[in-house]
């Protein structure tokens, strides 16, 4: 499933019980240089209807610019997009019926609330009274009734970003793009408004792409995510996917809590770790590859800190290393073990029971995510 | 330095800019009262009562409406091509399109003349092309001014629009097309409201600039008077008393002036938010037509706006007495250079006009920085008062300073803080010290604001005194902002007429004094020689500003 890079099937396995229905929005082959630089290569991807897509990646990797692609801000050196039955690649934004908000909210700032939030609805020809209604419906969706004659100045950063939020519902849009539209708000506050965002959406039964570089918020407000590096699709799904099967080296390090080490892939498919003519420095242990490959090619393998725990160092498929450091999250203790026959693992586990400076075997866990292991392609990243 | 040492020190600032900016304006209310001797509101009710005195106002104010309109006409258009479009050449031009800004308003005016004047190189081809009997047209009255105005003032609307433009955040252009709005729609909805504040700074001050405009009313002119020129011709005529009123009257309308753009921010173009993240606008056009037409387009406009300059070349290279009915001049050659070198008495107003503008700058640059930093130190009341006398010569027509200071520095009364200057040949560099202290001061005040106090506390704690601050840690610091504001100023005093022609004594006369003297005398070729010569100092001194205003 990793080879052909993000031509995943998402449709299924969204929602596997409903009848299949044309994807919404179709992306295929997108490709955008900016001069002689690309920095979208071949971007193929569907979302569905009602559902909401992040795009997520570092900074640099042009999910930003495939939003602008999508909106019609940046034209394309390749490929098409389709939304609905319409395709829309030549079509200008002010013709597509997209809202977006976007990342410093660009409100108009000679407007006052009302103004901005109407913008969009004196184009399409309604009556006074129908854009009055409107507009009292879309405050109320926000909140911010009774801040209708404020500018936009005047207002908080939250309330400003509920403004531009309502501007671009108001219209009723067919897809609604969202770039970064947190970044500019307190730590303390993105968490609280990117769930009512989430519900605003979701109670209007729009389709939105959500761009962000921020993991804990893909997963939080995306029922998929599209993961991008480098101008590449690298893969789609879930958050529990891409936690769980993450399709390479680099999405599994990017999402969550992750450790590598390196290793040699055995004949009966399991990967030796560290050197197993001393006791405790290696071990043969049972991991998912992913992708082909064959006995002594070397690997990366991948584990959760909860795929792994603790034994005692003389158990025989342990590797024994010394617990240096601990980080205690509330939910949950991580454990930095520094292995004595060389790397570093972190482990979930029990306070009670390991301390630090304490001699421990790491073990894989039965009942934990299983270790992945993916070829190493050219040189080591660790 | 104490606190109070300091405040004493800022009130003594305030004592001496009063003198030279404040006082002069009030001695010349003063007399135009018939004070001290008597007061009297005969000389005032006689300016109201004449004819001749009303038309040069409401002509001032026409004027001055139909110049703001034409130069944004030119200039606004101008921004957005420059700073929206992108076609070969277009950041060289982008600047030098800027320069009639820094050439002093006497050559644009002369250049213009040896263009488009009756016997310049346009009529003079028309005139052979159709065989008339003599020159198409004369290039005098309003229409000549206007022209003048529209063709050196677009600059103003230039510089300000397109700064606004380039800070203007992209996104906002994009939301309103993303709800919706078309090209014209995004224009007059979002992008010119927008850039509303900005456009009406450059229009109050393009309406104050052609107010206080002395150089094309007194040129092309003739009988067709505005304030600055009426005061003129008062004075000549000897009716001192009339001339004081008038200058009151222009010194109010440009305070009211100066009111207004108070009102106005152009700094509130800002925008909610930044613009971090957000791709550049400029649509580089792809289409090969498109792009040279542009281009062509761009440096076709350049040239127009710069032809008048290339005509001053081209004029200085002409030998006196060899060009008289030919199309183009017959004989070109260096001697007009030469004779500078050769006759004494052709340079001596270079060297006049050197030595005075050097003074000058120098005085303002030491003033214009005391009173910043006094300004910025001392804060409330104090720091307001001192940023205002620094900034009101700016806003003050020439005509208006000049007769103001010649007003009061003609009479020997140290105890009232006036003494004789007139005749002497300290006034004119003094003039043009007070009119260039909005420049210098200004610039450091911009400069001083941007410097971080604790800078200069860091110098304190480790040991360093108050000289040693400033030399070590203060000026270096503030150099970009004090080199900007210098070389505007010395390229203003460098090439003055307005002041120069109310106060210059034989001895001391100016560039521009002899400039217009070889004009009289036929002398064309000469005249374009100090043209040349100012436009060359101007436009290093600007290329050196501009340098700076990047850093």
């Amino acid at each position: 499933m990793d080879v052909p890079l993000g031509s995943g099937d998402p449709g299924t396995r969204l929602s596997p019980s409903e009848t299949p229905m044309p994807p919404f929005i179709v992306l295929t082959g997108l490709q955008k240089k900016f001069s002689d630089h690309t920095v979208l290569q071949d971007i193929s991807l569907q979302v569905e209807e009602g559902e909401i897509l992040t795009l997520l990646g570092p900074s640099g990797s042009g999910k930003t610019t495939l939003l602008r692609l999508l909106a019609g801000f940046e034209t394309l050196d390749g490929g098409a997009i389709r939304v609905g039955e319409e395709d829309v690649t030549g079509i200008p934004p002010e013709r597509r019926n997209f809202g977006m908000v976007f990342q410093h909210y660009a409100l108009f700032p000679h407007l006052s609330v009302a103004e901005n939030i109407a913008f969009g609805l004196e184009t399409r020809n309604q009556s006074r009274q129908e854009v009055q209604e409107r507009l009292v419906e879309v405050l109320a969706l926000v909140d911010l009734a009774g801040f209708e004659d404020r500018r936009v100045q005047e207002i908080s950063g939250g309330q400003q970003q509920r403004v531009a939020l309502a501007r671009a519902l108001a219209p009723r849009p067919r897809l609604l793009l969202l770039d970064e539209p947190l970044s500019n708000l307190d730590p303390d506050l993105r968490e609280r408004t990117r769930r009512q965002l989430r519900r605003a959406v979701k109670q209007v039964g729009l389709t939105a792409v959500w761009v962000t570089h921020e993991q804990e918020e893909a997963f939080d407000v995306g029922d998929r995510i599209a993961l991008l590096e480098a101008g590449v699709l690298v893969q789609v799904g879930s958050p529990e996917e891409l936690y769980l099967e993450p399709n390479s080296l680099f999405v599994a390090g990017f999402v969550g809590r992750a450790s590598v080490l390196a290793g040699e892939q055995l004949q009966d498919g399991r990967v030796k770790i560290g050197d197993d003519r001393f006791r405790g420095h290696g071990v043969r242990w049972p991991v998912v590859g992913v992708g082909d490959r064959s006995a002594g090619d070397k690997v990366d393998v991948v584990f959760r800190p909860e795929t792994l725990g603790f034994e005692s160092p003389d158990h025989p498929e342990s590797l024994v290393g010394r617990i240096v450091q601990r980080q205690y999250t509330g939910e949950a203790s991580f454990f930095l073990v520094e292995l004595e026959g060389g790397g570093e693992v972190l482990v979930r586990g029990d306070s009670q029971t390991a301390r630090i400076d304490s001699r421990v075997g790491v073990v894989v866990r039965p009942d934990g995510p299983p270790p992945r292991s993916f070829v190493r392609t050219s040189e080591a990243i660790s | 330095m104490s606190h109070q040492s300091r405040s004493r020190a800022g009130w003594a600032a305030a004592a001496v800019l009063a003198w030279l900016v404040g006082y002069p304006l009030v001695i010349t209310l003063l007399e135009a009262l018939g004070l001290p001797e008597s007061f009297t509101l005969e000389h005032f009710l006689e300016f109201a009562s004449g004819a001749d005195e009303w038309r040069a106002l409401w002509q001032s104010l026409w004027i001055s409406t139909a110049s703001t309109i034409l130069a944004g006409a030119v200039g606004v258009p101008l921004a957005f091509i420059f700073e929206r479009l992108g076609f070969p050449g277009r950041r060289i031009l982008g600047s030098l399109i800027a320069l009639p800004v820094a050439l002093p308003p006497l050559v644009g005016v002369i250049a213009f003349l040896f263009l488009y004047g009756e016997s310049g190189f346009v009529a003079r081809g028309l005139q052979q092309w159709l065989n008339l009997p003599r020159a198409p047209w004369r290039l005098s009255g309003a229409v000549a001014i206007l022209l003048v105005h529209a063709y050196s003032m677009y600059v103003y609307f230039y510089l300000f629009t397109r700064a606004a433009l380039a800070r203007l955040d992209a996104s906002l252009e994009e939301a309103a097309a993303a709800l919706g709005a078309g090209r014209w729609r995004r224009l007059r909805r979002v992008t010119l409201p927008i850039l509303l504040p900005a456009m009406a700074g450059a229009a109050l001050l393009t309406f104050m600039t052609s107010l206080g405009s002395f150089s094309a009313p007194y040129i092309f002119g003739g009988s067709f008077r505005v304030m600055t020129t009426q005061i003129m011709a008062s004075k000549l005529n000897g009716e001192i008393a009339m001339a004081q009123v008038e200058t009151v009257t222009l010194a109010v309308m440009a305070f009211c002036g100066l009111w207004a753009m108070r009102r106005i921010d152009p700094g509130s173009t800002a925008v909610v938010g930044g613009v971090r993240g957000i791709s550049p606008t400029r649509r580089e056009l792809r289409r090969p037509l498109a792009r040279w037409g542009a281009a062509l387009a761009g440096w076709g406009l350049a040239l127009f706006l710069l032809l008048p300059h290339l005509t001053l070349l081209l004029i200085s290279f002409v030998p006196p007495g060899t060009w008289t009915v030919e199309l183009v001049p017959p004989v070109l050659d260096g001697s007009n250079y030469a004779s500078l070198v050769t006759t004494p008495e052709r340079l001596r107003p270079v060297l006049n006009s050197l030595w005075m503008a050097t003074v000058a700058t120098v005085g303002a640059v030491a003033l214009g920085l005391t009173a910043a930093r006094l300004s910025v130190r001392a804060g409330g009341r104090l720091g307001r008062m001192l940023e205002t006398l620094v900034t009101v010569p700016w806003a003050l027509p020439g005509t208006v300073f000049a007769m103001a200071l010649a007003t009061t520095f003609a009479v020997h009364a140290p105890l009232a803080g006036r003494f004789v200057l007139v005749g002497t040949p300290w006034l004119l560099p003094l003039a043009y010290l007070v009119r260039s202290l909005p420049l210098t001061g200004r610039s450091a005040l911009a400069g001083l604001r941007q410097f971080d106090p604790s800078l200069e506390e860091a110098a304190a704690s480790l040991g360093a005194g108050r000289w040693r601050r400033l030399r070590r840690v203060v000026l270096p610091l503030l150099r970009p902002a004090v080199m900007a504001g210098a070389s505007l100023a010395f390229i203003t005093a460098l090439g003055d007429f307005v002041t120069s022609i109310v106060i210059y004594t034989f001895d001391t006369r100016p560039i521009s004094i002899e400039i217009l003297s070889s004009l009289r005398l036929q002398e064309t070729g000469v005249a374009a020689v100090y043209g040349v010569l100012l436009v060359l100092v101007s436009g290093t001194a600007f290329v050196i500003w501009g340098r700076d205003q990047r850093a």
